[in-house]
């Protein structure tokens, strides 16, 4: 069942971010740039919800699809830091896995996304997806 | 009258403007275009363009108030290209990236940004993360110099390693 009704789309600034779930999974599409002052007066309380949401549901898994998304400020990427943080402190059965989907082609994401995997490599997947 | 010209190499910018957000992500496309065509190289291209954006988000939120503008200047040599943004600032800024710049090249590249990112995660306020990131990300090297209360930080990218 598709229920991307469950948590609406963001559309702010130059950034577009539209989730779904399906089968168990959170897919969470971002395309745009990320490059306001304060990302994360919009990012952490969305990734919050959207964080209570995965919980909520005991969703196994969170997809981030970054593919699209052509620039990301410092700032920003620290919204994923955050979130990735929160994700670390849960526990099983209250868990799911994170996974941040990127392109090699971009450079940005190729050097930050893998990087922000280690951060809690028992919980954070990054992965290459081209084209 | 005479004009006086200073030579500058082919692939060379100089921007100066308001302190103004909004022209940030203005300035990064144009960097990335000007440098996709003079080195004829994306990635490259993409991180002088990201070291120049991350520069002036910092250039933009501690420059001084009392100063109307900042430049910016990216200039390709034979070796390198160096993108330097210029800014007015107070004396407790200044310390305060002097104090960073110390700690981030107290280390790896990446040991350091892991750290600063799981720092930053647990305090309020501004990442400070863009000045790690513009050498772990791109390989730049960064110099600091102040004058007369002007800061000019360099991000410095050495052409060999393309």
């Amino acid at each position: 069942m598709n229920s991307s009704s469950q948590i609406a789309p963001l559309y702010a600034e130059g950034l577009n971010i539209v989730p779904s779930i399906d089968d168990g999974v959170m897919r969470i599409k971002m395309s745009g740039t990320v490059e306001m002052r304060d990302p994360g007066d919009l990012l952490t309380p969305y990734w919050n919800k959207i964080d209570e949401k995965a919980l909520e549901r005991s969703l196994r898994r969170v997809e981030v699809d970054l593919r699209d998304l052509s620039f990301m400020n410092s700032s920003g990427i620290l919204t994923l830091v955050r979130w990735i943080t929160k994700v670390k402190t849960h526990t099983a059965p209250k868990s799911y896995q994170l996974v941040l989907q990127y392109d090699r082609n971009v450079t940005w994401q190729r050097t930050s996304i893998p990087t922000l995997a280690k951060l809690a490599p028992a919980v954070v997947v990054s992965t290459e997806i081209n084209g | 009258m005479t004009m006086q010209i200073t030579p500058v190499s082919a692939d060379y910018v100089e921007m100066r403007f308001g302190p103004r957000w909004t022209y940030i992500s203005c300035v990064r496309k144009f960097v990335a275009s000007f440098f996709m065509i003079g080195l004829a190289d994306k990635e490259r291209a993409e991180q002088v363009s990201m070291a120049a954006s991350e520069l002036l988000e910092n250039a933009v939120k501690y420059a001084s108030e009392e100063e109307g503008y900042l430049k910016i200047t990216i200039a390709k040599g034979q070796s390198e290209v160096d993108v330097c943004v210029k800014n007015k600032a107070e004396p407790h800024h200044i310390n305060t990236l002097r104090r960073e710049l110390a700690l981030i090249h107290a280390g790896q590249p990446e040991q350091v940004y892991l750290r600063k990112m799981e720092e930053a995660a647990m305090t309020e306020g501004q990442s400070r993360l863009g000045l790690i990131r513009i050498i772990y990300e791109a390989n730049a090297r960064l110099r600091l110099e102040v004058n007369d209360g002007e800061v000019s930080i360099h991000a410095i990218f050495p052409l060999e390693q393309m």
